[in-house]
């Protein structure tokens, strides 16, 4: 390995500055001037933007808990390049999966679970849930993917499909408890997580597993339904 | 313009690229920070279908870990992380439970000691707030690959014994940030004082699709789950993927910190 190799003197350069600097001494005198131009000139190219973006400087809203997810304050994209924060999702209860279009075994499996949670519904119940697919793969599953994705599953409007960037999407699933990788064949191994939100974005359920049994879930959503009806009265 | 002998040019463009080589590689490091070349990161536990290797490239890592006194200014700048105001989804309960009050560190938190009891969440905002990023698993794990005198710790055998030492004792009260020996790079306390947050902790140890989440806890802590390791005698890389991929965002634990990164 060559970095094994390596004395301590030499780090503190890079390898080609190592090399041409002895004898780029000896003439920088008469060159000083061009030299410092070159320099700033240098300087500048390769900075790169700050590395991170400054934190939101959005109001919190007061109207979600501290358990809430919709606190977050992270921008996703849907497949119809409507911009959108997990907080327009409030109002009727989701559930959530992350997943990515282009797997071919667990993703399949987990929409399947959530289309079977959808039909175990009463039909009244099923316009007033939401079901959200947040993907991990944000350089292949562009909103116009996902679209594509929406076309080929036949999935309705109350199924919201998220495109967001590398750090939401890591936080997102922090928040979710979901695990992650990307493999080196493109492929993503992850965690096979349903996760229902309340109509304030708090965790109330969650199914661990492919092909589980869903009835828990369908009866977690009645509940948050029956209540929410309940309430409204 | 006048025109250049084409001697003279050639020089000025070689000694403009030596100089820029040189310019690159100190002055856009900032203070507190040390230029970590990059490399390759051989994952030390991968299965058949991970990544061999990672390149990395050249970034800036904090020297030291952060200390209680930064991470109160960082509080006192910041109050919806003061202890009292953060939210629940942010950071467990035991949130900076080891110090006085919201803005009082007091005798459990020695100023120059490095925050503990801090989420995920919280290291990443303070990252941030500095205008910097927490590392990720390969840039943290190549930096702390080096030895005391070499890239690869591997072939430093007083450093191979002291981390030994290190991950196979009981927890010592924390000392001062910058007391460790500083390593190849430069850095400091990578070992040897508390594990640390990095920005990827979640995609440690996932073994594939088909296994539940239940299944993957379970495997950190069988036998077998070190078949997967490129070098089972690397025991302590071994204990930080164990490690990592029991932890979760929220978690503040009396023995987890945080350093930053930045890109260059």
């Amino acid at each position: 390995m060559k970095g094994n190799q390596t004395s301590r003197q030499d780090r503190s350069l890079n390898p080609a500055g190592s090399r041409m600097f002895s004898w780029s001494r000896t003439i920088q005198s008469g060159l000083g001037f061009l030299l410092l131009v070159a320099l700033t000139a240098c300087d500048t190219t390769h900075e790169k933007p700050a590395c991170c973006a400054q934190p939101n400087a959005v109001a919190e809203r007061a109207d979600f808990s501290d358990e809430s997810l919709y606190q977050v304050e992270s921008v996703w994209t849907t497949d119809t390049k409507q911009r959108i924060k997990l907080a327009d999702l409030q109002g009727r209860p989701q559930v959530v999966v992350m997943f990515f279009a282009s797997c071919q075994y667990a993703c399949p499996i987990l929409v399947h679970d959530l289309t079977r949670i959808e039909a175990a519904l009463p039909a009244e119940l099923r316009g007033k849930t939401g079901f959200t697919l947040v993907t991990f793969d944000t350089k292949r599953d562009t909103p116009a993917a996902l679209a594509k994705f929406r076309k080929l599953r036949h999935l309705p409007a109350n199924w919201t499909l998220l495109h967001g960037g590398d750090d939401d999407v890591l936080e997102l699933a922090a928040l979710l408890g979901v695990k992650y990788k990307q493999e080196a064949s493109g492929q993503f191994a992850h965690s096979n997580l349903i996760t229902v939100l309340n109509q304030r974005g708090e965790i109330v359920h969650q199914t661990t597993g492919l092909g589980q049994d869903i009835q828990p879930a369908v009866r977690k959503l009645q509940e948050l339904l029956a209540t929410a009806h309940a309430s409204a009265k | 313009m006048k025109r250049v002998h084409p001697i003279a040019f050639g020089l000025l463009i070689l000694a403009a690229g030596a100089w820029g080589g040189l310019a690159l590689a100190e002055p856009t490091v900032p203070t507190g920070m040390v230029l970590i070349h990059g490399g390759t990161f051989k994952p030390m536990f991968r299965s058949t279908a991970d990544f061999k290797e990672v390149e990395v490239k050249p970034f800036c890592l904090d020297q030291l870990p952060v200390t209680n006194e930064e991470f109160l200014r960082f509080v006192q700048a910041n109050p919806r992380w003061q202890r009292s105001a953060v939210k629940r989804l942010f950071a467990g309960a035991t949130y900076l439970k080891h110090w006085a009050g919201d803005l009082e560190l007091g005798p459990e938190a020695p100023p120059r000691a490095p925050v503990t009891f801090v989420s995920w969440f919280a290291a990443k905002a303070y990252a941030q707030w500095a205008g910097k990023r927490l590392p990720t698993t390969a840039e943290w794990e190549l930096t702390a690959a080096a030895g005391y005198t070499n890239a690869n710790g591997e072939l430093d055998a007083e450093f191979r014994r002291d981390l030994l030492a290190w991950y196979s004792s009981a927890m010592q009260p924390l000392n001062h940030v910058g007391s460790g020996r500083t390593n190849f790079w430069g850095v400091s306390d990578l070992h040897g004082l508390v594990w640390e947050w990095v920005a990827d902790f979640n995609t440690s140890m996932v073994t594939g699709d088909a296994r539940g989440d239940t299944g993957l806890d379970r495997q950190l802590f069988c036998g077998s789950g070190s078949l997967g390791a490129r070098d089972v005698s690397d025991y302590a890389a071994f204990m930080r993927y164990g490690f990592r991929s029991s932890l979760k965002a929220d978690y503040c634990v009396h023995n987890l910190g945080f350093r930053c990164a930045k890109d260059l």
